[in-house]
């Protein structure tokens, strides 16, 4: 059974139809890549997909129910986490404690146990600040642990939402473009990341991303936007041969 | 060491907390005959109540409330109006229902919290500021045109009791809930909103209980202290809790360092104290001085800033240059005053203190806000191994 499956997904602002009956399933344990140029709607989808949005038309449907219209938070709740375009970390604060606010999702002491400190909210403190650490040492950071976020440099701080993100214990994990402004160095090490999320942690991967180098070496299948509709789906190997692929977007063979 | 084993270390702190209360409350009233002096050291409790729980809202949450003397407000009215109804027919002597009091200050305050906090969760930076500030502007004039409650004649809570010790013990207990909602990772929840709230609820942070639990636990500290100080003066009136007295509050939170518990409290105690020290305080200055004086703090201002930022030397030179722009321009400003006073080149008008009192206080804002924008504290607060660095900075760089 899909993870997720978009069923003629539709949202319009105003007169502008941003996204127009996208259909597409993700099975469990997918690399999925979602591109398309500039304004094709791959970051509104996500929108979409995370609560952000509320499609006009069509269903998003996550483990079999329809998750379209839920808050943000709930999403999070059932299993879908996501990085953010233009970096969105929580900038006071250290490299740590932003990934403990991803773990805090999976939390079982009360808010009243925060206010009083009980041995448990210690105990479970403690437990989180521990998962976080590992999370951190995923993503190669362990040692900026303490580093205020707005610190870190720029692949850094993509690589902590990631973790952030991981730290919320989803199945289903969004990047939005996880490797925009990182050198080719900084991209390999991104992508051994993200092939150790899906084949290790066992998380299935939905990632948007402009640069066709790293998106046909990592996704297995990719789908095409273009003005907000889908043109193309397949394996890396037919998105490039695919003429309207090439028109819309590559403008070359690659 | 035994003892704290079999009592834990939060019982035995909760022990010295009440007795470190109590024990203030019979010092002061036994050393300190003058009642001014007590009601100035209780209402710095107070302030220190208000801006702890302002700053949950406030620096913790990142949700810019300015009415929060209404909160105090609704604490002191419903505590007063209680407590003449109905404490006569029940049992409890003064000191114990004096809590229960608070508690209904507290608890009325926790509603009107929630009444504010729901439909300004909408509401981000200035709308929701203009929601909180009509807030407190509404409560203020709905109670002014109440004539059973006094109306603008204010009331008299008949049962005046005062207790340095609870006022105290409230402080205490407002600043360890927020002090433990950030040693948990609870208060990781809030922090992010104030970072980032969409992050934050992308994370999985319910944006609505979390903003409304801030403004429910800040509001019912805030109306216990209104329910405090209605029983200690034994005469409220509306004219009290206007908006002037949030805008201080808000000022200790930011003057503090927004989100720093620290900086709450010493601002509290130190925004309320220095208008009083004009009070308390004798000294005449000229004109003329007065002049000078206030153009060296601006000189010193801009020297200090100056240092920070385009001086990049040793930390002992560094620390010289600030010695230097504090010392240069205030000894040149008292020498020039004294020449202007020697020669009544400004006329020979005198100022008292007392007449300054809040030219000091705005001064000392401007200096601070210019010197440290971020406030006194900034994120920082108060730990045992932030005073250890202090005295063992030359043994860190050595193993360093």
């Amino acid at each position: 059974m899909a993870v997720l499956s978009m069923e003629q997904v539709t949202i319009k602002f105003g007169g502008l139809t941003a996204v127009n009956e996208v259909t597409f399933d993700i099975e469990k344990g997918d690399l999925y890549g979602l591109i398309g140029p500039n304004g094709a709607g791959k970051t509104t989808c996500f929108n979409m997909i995370t609560g952000v949005y509320t499609p006009t038309s069509g269903k998003v449907i996550y483990d079999g129910r329809d998750i379209s219209g839920m808050p943000p938070n709930k999403i999070a709740e059932v299993g879908i986490c996501r990085t953010f375009q233009n970096i969105r970390l929580f900038s006071a604060l250290s490299a740590l404690e932003n990934v403990m606010v991803g773990a805090y999702l999976r939390h079982e002491t009360s808010l009243l146990s925060g206010f009083l400190l009980s041995p448990r909210a210690i105990k479970e403190t403690a437990e989180m600040r521990k998962r976080a650490m590992e999370f951190l040492s995923v993503v190669d950071l362990a040692e900026e642990a303490h580093s205020r976020a707005a610190d870190l440099s720029y692949g850094k701080q993509r690589r902590l939402e990631i973790a952030r993100a991981m730290a919320t214990n989803p199945k289903l994990i969004l990047l939005d473009e996880p490797a925009a402004g990182m050198n080719p160095q900084e991209k390999d090490e991104l992508r051994e990341v993200v092939l150790r999320i899906r084949d290790e942690f066992e998380k299935t991967v939905l990632l948007i991303e402009h640069d066709m180098k790293f998106v046909m070496n990592l996704c297995e299948k990719i789908v095409v936007l273009d003005h907000g509709e889908e043109i193309a789906r397949g394996g890396p190997a037919e998105i490039r041969s695919n003429p309207k692929v090439i028109e819309a977007y590559l403008g070359e063979a690659v | 060491m035994s003892l704290s084993k079999i009592l834990g270390t939060r019982v035995i702190s909760i022990i010295v907390a009440v007795a470190a209360c109590v024990i203030l409350d019979m010092a002061l009233s036994s050393v300190i005959k003058d009642a001014y002096y007590i009601r100035l050291v209780m209402l710095a409790g107070i302030y220190v109540t208000l801006s702890v729980s302002l700053n949950l809202i406030n620096g913790i949450t990142g949700q810019f409330s300015i009415g929060h003397a209404g909160f105090y407000m609704v604490g002191a009215y419903a505590a007063g109006l209680s407590s003449n109804a109905f404490f006569d027919k029940q049992p409890l002597a003064m000191p114990a229902y004096l809590i229960v009091s608070i508690l209904i200050g507290a608890g009325a305050a926790a509603v009107a919290g929630l009444i504010v906090g729901l439909p300004s969760l909408r509401l981000k930076g200035d709308y929701l500021a203009v929601v909180t500030l009509g807030f407190g502007e509404i409560i203020r004039i709905v109670t002014l045109n109440q004539e059973a409650w006094g109306g603008s004649y204010g009331y008299n809570v008949t049962n005046k009791y005062q207790s340095i010790a609870l006022v105290f013990l409230l402080a205490i207990v407002c600043i360890a809930v927020c002090r433990n909602l950030l040693k948990s990772v609870h208060g990781l929840s809030f922090l992010a909103i104030r970072e980032d709230e969409v992050a934050a609820q992308a994370m999985g942070v319910n944006l609505t209980r979390t903003k409304v639990t801030a403004f429910v636990v800040g509001a019912a500290f805030a109306g216990a202290a209104g329910a405090l100080f209605a029983h200690d003066s034994g005469f409220i009136n509306p004219d009290l809790f206007k908006m002037e007295v949030s805008f201080l509050i808000l000022t200790m939170v930011v003057l503090g360092g927004t989100g720093s518990i620290t900086g709450s409290v010493f601002a509290a105690m130190t925004l309320f104290i220095i208008p009083e020290m004009g009070r308390i305080i004798k000294f005449e200055v000229s004109q003329g001085m007065l002049v000078a004086l206030l153009l060296a703090v601006g000189a010193m201002v801009w020297a200090i800033r100056r240092t920070t930022n385009h001086f990049h030397g040793a930390k002992p030179q560094k620390s010289l240059r600030y010695l230097l722009s504090v010392l240069v321009p205030i000894g040149v400003g008292f020498g020039v005053g004294k020449v202007i006073e020697t020669y009544t080149i400004l006329g020979d008008k005198i100022y008292k203190a007392n007449d300054l009192r809040f030219v000091i206080l705005a001064l000392v804002l401007l200096v601070v806000m210019l010197i440290r924008p971020s406030g006194l504290f900034g994120h920082h607060e108060f730990s045992w191994d932030w005073v250890k660095s202090l005295f063992n900075r030359r043994a860190v760089k050595v193993e360093a």
